[in-house]
């Protein structure tokens, strides 16, 4: 930290000590890195939301270690490059002392390449797995998370029998349908196909022509963004939806929303979160976003709602730690758990056990037909 | 399902391909193919015209009203950008491809602005699907299909035979004895423009509900666009067909066989080895 | 004893020095860190400048180069922290992009004059078929996440030391194109971007220069990539795609494209500025495309535009005493041309019909002919301007016939073009510059500043012919009155001493008395060089006071051969001027 910096803190931590305040120490800024822009930018206002709801629940329960927690917003939507640029800002000219990260892959290589373990680093979406860095620690839902328990649930209550697998060409996808194809072929179920399609293609037809001539009676979707909008409007456009179920374990609101409820049937959805869900702890949740946010909220969503799962984390471990630095939160993270509107969560080997909730789609949108609980993330991690 | 039935879906599948490329590319070869204008933003007219659609749908009004909205957009909006941008520029081929770069950025964020970066959907209820030659086919694709190929035939009819066929022939040609003949050519580049524009506003909206909508599709079709011209060349109906030919059944070809990301790479490297060697085209206008 | 270049008249290295230096004390070293990231931008945008500015070419791909050199750059510097002796290898990160640039843009430039546009486009696909290898070849590139962990270098601190080092290259970058902008290379670009056409009749091979122009602009940009996979510690497909090749052809034209310190503050204002304002204003991409169009409808020379061309035409002349040129290359001999049966077709029509001529010697001898007869066509079909489509062309034994025309010229065959063909945004001083380097300067002569001072007697007498050429040596050549710029044209033609001259309508647009003394330069000009001249003329009187032979063409063939007394009286050439009956 140079002289300037050092000056800065100083002068801010005395100004804040003579303002009258309930608050004994210095704000506790945490940077919150979401897509503002780029493809996944439609996610950018609810996680705002959510993570603006989080700060202020937060607060008014005493804050993290007695601190106000203070949010700066990064653009993580940006290319890996200019998004860890953003980060750095956030950290080195702007103090944060934790990061929040609702973002893809590619930046989350890029920031943990960027912090090398020096700040608490908090991942949320949903994620291939596979993340063991010192100082991350990921509320994401892991694949064999969503489909380990729901994979033989469905194959059983629907009597599946053959399997079509696709996704998009990079990371998620291929770890998605790898964890998956080992489930289904535990079921005693067949594997018919197996096709991977680059973030460019926006004309399905030929997939859905050789899902169709294979004789699948399920696909497994692990297709992101306008990809996945695109290929199940096709999927139902060609009256397949009728005959083949689909299940997927990235569709969340607004990707249902880009399909259509009426190109929805028979397309099932494994998520650690819905709006929808009836517990109560997600019922308040709901509540309270509404509240503060009013009836043009941006729509409630897994991914956005992650963000909260984030703070929730960091508030967790933090408390057990009763620091911020990493060796500390590292050493105390293994076991912490919280309730949160997506269940009750226990933190293991960086990852969480939660929760999982299957849904299909009727005229209200998503509607869950089934819940797992504490379903581990299968994620081991040495450090 | 017999092996027959299957053939078919993917012989219909490739049509649908070629058409729907014929759909987008036809506006901007009007105005690349006959005008010699890069137009950067021609991707984002086609964006315009699924989003008069969303727009359309939003106020309430009844669907069919979407055609005519796009048109107007896009026919006024054209112009306007021929007349303040493309004309000066006439002479400066690389500044007009930046100019209109930079505007389709402009009208991408315009876009982005007022209805957001999230995907829209097109809340309209499409036939079912309807059985054709044996096998079940969607049937708003296959009215695609039948009105890209009337499309393809009207053109080929006005263009050779009709007398303003015959002027903008002259236009292209020969601009400067075919204004000592007493042809118009600023007005008709200028009609030509607009019209191009409306093309593409046009398969915007046809295209509408059977796409994702969102602000950055442009894009893909600029390029998928650009490159069919480049490899049929440009000025001609056969070039037209033929770059959609090419481009269109190598990548659908290819993807069939080696997966989407190969297709694409093929459509990439034929493009780069006309650009290269015959940088005119199949059937160039020489 | 050279003088310093960094003296008192650079002034803006001098202030883009100070501007460098003073960043990190100003801003703290976070900003340094931010303000690096947009100089190694800055250097691979001063690529890009470099081809679109000088060179008249806009590659729309660039990011390809960059990305290449990021690549390799971070592949070396993550293997070397298990093997120091990989840092070796880094010189071929570099060189790698520059090579596969100098071959892409050979092969494309050496087929055709006209491939500018096309050159563009491959450059684009190029670069977006690299993006997409470098998403799905994951094994070595880290596909979509990247390739990370890539370790600082030599242990410097990317968020504070190593911000000297970015600052220095880009320093460097900027002094070293700044040089070279004055140097005759320079010069040779710019000639490229006003006219190419007639430089390759000095003999200049303009595609290699091209290529090699290209292939620097890729260096610097695979340089770039270098220092940004060091500066960031990551690099993604998005280095080599799209999305960046146009930010830089962006900055590029906002900064300035004609210099290089305006190109490289193009992408630190406008990149840094964006990087800000996109967190405060979300209007701000409609702000920078509604600039963008701003500027190049009204400000093509960009920001920099403005002081900087005062400063070039200052700064391109040189106080060095004028020295003797080296002699040319070109043969010594008067060579013998031979067209035989030659046959050229456009669009169906016979431009010329089974040509069959010769000349043989020196002396000065006239074509003349109806309009359409194929006298301008010949000298096209000679110089490599028309596609032979039957018989055969030779000069001195050799069959040319397709032979492209810088390789015409320098068998020692000047031309002279119908309109007066100079290069019009450069001085009088400058265009003559070119003419004379034309066969006498060889590899790296053209980047030192001794041909800037050449001069040959020929052209000291020949500007004595001519003292209103002597006059306005430093005006822009575009300016020049009609007769004034065919003057030049033929200093220029005569300046590399060949020894067959193509002489299309010299005398076109002057004044009697113009005419009379272009004939009167043309002939010394002819007995001084001892050549052979081919004058296309339609005005009898001056062909009468060259005397010499007359060619009389028609409809793509030699109709009649001889002294202008004898053709006069030919029955055949009567019966085609004065449309007697048969």
């Amino acid at each position: 930290m140079d002289r300037r910096h050092f000056l800065n803190t100083t002068v801010a931590t005395t100004a804040l000590s003579v303002a009258p305040n309930i608050f004994a120490a210095s704000p506790l800024k945490v940077a919150v890195m979401i897509p503002q822009s780029g493809p996944a930018g439609l996610f950018g206002p609810s996680a705002k939301a959510c993570a603006e709801l989080a700060a202020s629940e937060i607060n008014s329960r005493g804050g993290i270690l007695g601190r106000k927690v203070e949010l700066l917003f990064g653009d993580a939507g940006l290319a890996p490059a200019e998004a860890s640029q953003a980060a750095l800002k956030l950290w080195k000219s702007g103090g944060a002392e934790a990061v929040i990260g609702m973002h893809d892959s590619a930046v989350r290589g890029a920031l943990v390449g960027v912090f090398k373990g020096q700040v608490p680093y908090f991942y949320t979406p949903v994620y291939e797995g596979g993340e063991c860095a010192n100082g991350t620690y990921v509320a994401g839902e892991t694949p064999q998370q969503q489909l380990e328990p729901v994979i033989p649930w469905i194959t059983a209550e629907r009597k599946l029998k053959k399997w079509y697998l696709i996704g998009n060409d990079y990371i998620w996808g291929r770890n998605t349908n790898a964890a998956g194809k080992n489930y289904i072929l535990k079921t005693g179920a067949q594997v018919v196909g197996d096709e991977y399609l680059p973030f460019s293609v926006d004309n399905f037809d030929a997939s859905v022509a050789r899902i169709r001539d294979s004789g699948a009676d399920a696909v497994l979707v692990s297709l992101v963004g306008g990809a996945s909008v695109g290929f199940n409007k096709a999927f139902a456009s060609f009256g397949l939806s009728e005959k083949v179920l689909r299940l997927g374990t990235l569709i969340e609101e607004n990707t249902l929303a880009g399909i259509g409820i009426g190109n929805a049937k028979n397309l099932y959805s494994s998520s650690g979160y819905f709006a929808n869900i009836t517990t109560p702890a997600a019922k308040a949740f709901a509540q309270s976003y509404s509240k503060k946010f009013g009836p043009q909220a941006p729509m409630l969503n897994g991914l956005g709602q992650s963000t909260y799962e984030g703070f929730l984390m960091l508030e967790a471990i933090a408390r057990k730690a009763g620091s911020l630095s990493v060796a500390k939160m590292d050493a105390a993270r293994e076991g912490v758990n919280y309730n949160s509107p997506r269940g009750a969560v226990t933190i293991k080997s960086r990852h969480v056990e939660q929760d999982v909730y299957v849904a299909d789609v009727d005229a209200n949108g998503f509607r869950v037909v089934k819940t797992f609980s504490r379903v581990g993330s299968g994620q081991t991690c040495k450090a | 399902m017999t092996m027959d039935s299957g053939v078919i879906l993917h012989g219909l599948n490739i049509t649908y391909e070629l058409a729907t490329l014929s759909l987008t590319t036809l506006g901007l070869a009007v105005v690349f193919g006959l005008l010699g204008v890069m137009n950067m933003a021609h991707g984002e007219f086609v964006m315009i015209g699924s989003y008069a659609v969303v727009a359309v749908q939003q106020l309430g009004w009844p669907v069919a009203t979407a055609m005519p909205v796009a048109l107007t957009i896009c026919g006024l909006l054209g112009w306007v950008v021929e007349r303040w941008l493309i004309r000066p520029l006439y002479a400066r081929p690389f500044d007009t491809l930046l100019a209109t770069w930079a505007l389709a950025m402009l009208l991408r964020k315009l876009v982005e602005a007022i209805w957001g970066k999230g995907y829209r959907n097109i809340e309209i209820a499409l036939p079912a699907p309807v059985n054709f030659l044996g096998t079940p086919y969607p049937a708003y694709r296959l009215m695609l299909i039948f009105l890209a190929m009337l499309i393809l035939v009207f053109l080929y009819f006005w263009y050779r035979k009709s007398s303003a066929g015959l002027r903008v022939r002259a236009m292209t040609t020969n601009p400067v004895l075919a204004e000592a003949l007493g042809i118009d050519t600023k007005k008709l580049a200028s009609q030509a423009f607009v019209i191009g524009m409306s093309l593409a506003g046009a398969s915007g909206v046809l295209l509408s509900p059977l796409i994702r909508i969102e602000p950055g599709i442009g894009v893909d079709y600029l390029l998928d666009a650009f490159f069919v011209l480049v490899v049929g060349g440009l000025g001609t109906l056969a070039g037209f067909t033929g770059g959609v030919s090419v481009i269109g059944g190598s990548q659908a070809l290819v993807s069939s066989i080696a997966g989407q990301t190969s297709g694409y790479a093929v459509v990439l490297i034929i493009s780069i080895i006309f650009l290269w060697l015959k940088p005119d085209g199949i059937f160039s206008r020489r | 004893m050279k003088k310093w270049p960094f003296s008192f008249p650079h002034h803006p290295l001098g202030l883009l020095a100070l501007g460098l230096i003073s960043v990190p004390f100003v801003g703290g070293d976070f900003f340094a860190y931010q303000i690096g990231l947009f100089l190694i931008y800055g250097i691979a945008t001063q690529g890009v400048a470099l081809c679109w500015g000088r060179l008249g070419f806009l590659p729309l791909g660039h990011a390809l180069f960059f990305g290449l050199g990021a690549y390799l750059a971070g592949g070396v510097l993550k293997a070397s922290t298990k093997e120091p002796m990989w840092l070796f290898a880094l010189p071929i990160a570099l060189l790698i992009p520059a090579l596969l640039a100098w071959v892409l843009a050979f092969m494309v430039f050496s087929r055709s004059l006209r491939n500018g546009p096309y050159f563009s486009l491959i450059t684009l696909a190029m670069s977006m078929l690299g993006f997409l290898a470098a998403q799905q070849w994951s094994e070595v590139t880290g596909g979509f996440n990247g390739l990370g962990d890539i370790p600082e270098v030599a242990g410097l601190d990317r968020y504070s030391s190593f911000y000297w080092v970015v600052a220095c290259v880009a320093f460097c970058t900027t002094v070293l194109l700044s040089i070279l902008v004055k140097r005759p290379i320079g010069i040779l670009w710019r000639a490229i971007s006003q006219n190419e056409d007639r430089l390759q009749l000095f003999g200049y091979a303009t595609d290699r220069i091209k290529a090699n122009a290209f292939a620097f602009s890729a260096f610097l940009a695979a340089m770039a990539g270098a220092l940004f996979s060091a500066h960031q510690g990551i690099v993604t497909p998005q280095a080599l795609g799209f999305v960046l090749s146009t930010e830089f052809v962006i900055w590029a034209a906002v900064g300035g494209k004609s210099s290089p310190a305006g190109a490289l503050l193009g992408a630190v204002l406008v990149g840094y500025a964006s990087a800000e304002l996109r967190d405060f204003f979300s209007f701000w991409e409609v702000i920078v495309g509604a600039a963008f169009i701003v500027v190049v409808r009204f400000m093509p020379q960009g920001m920099a535009g403005i002081w900087i061309n005062k400063q070039e035409q200052k700064n391109s002349t040189t106080n060095d005493p004028p020295q003797l040129a080296p002699t040319s290359s070109a043969p010594y001999k008067v060579p013998d041309l031979i067209f035989d049966g030659v046959r050229v077709t456009q669009s169906g029509v016979k431009i010329l019909d089974a040509l069959t001529f010769s000349v043989n010697g020196p002396g000065i001898r006239a074509i003349i002919g109806p309009n359409g007869a194929g006298k301008t066509s010949t000298f096209n079909a000679l110089t490599g301007r028309l596609p032979v489509r039957g018989g055969k062309v030779s000069i001195a034994g050799i069959d040319v016939t397709g032979w492209r025309a810088w390789q015409v010229a320098r068998l020692g065959i000047g031309r002279k073009m119908q309109i007066p063909s100079v290069f019009s945004e450069l001085t009088v001083d400058q265009n003559l510059h070119i003419a004379l380097w034309a066969g006498r300067m060889h590899g790296t002569q053209s980047l030192q500043r001794s041909p800037l001072a050449w001069n040959t007697k020929i052209c000291d007498e020949m500007l004595d012919l001519f003292s209103a050429l002597k006059d306005q040596r430093h005006v822009t050549a575009g300016l020049l009155s009609q007769g004034h710029r065919q003057a030049l044209e033929f200093v220029m033609t005569v300046l590399p001493e060949p020894h067959l001259l193509l002489l299309d309508e010299p005398c076109a647009g002057l004044s009697p008395a113009e005419t009379h003394r272009m004939i009167e330069v043309i002939q010394f000009a002819v007995q001084r060089l001892g050549a052979a001249a081919l004058l296309i003329e339609h005005d009898i009187s001056a062909v009468a006071a060259l005397g010499g032979d007359v060619y009389v063409f028609h409809q793509g063939k030699l109709l009649a051969q001889g002294l202008l007394a004898e053709v006069q009286n030919n029955r055949d050439v009567r019966a085609v001027y004065a449309g007697a009956k048969k």
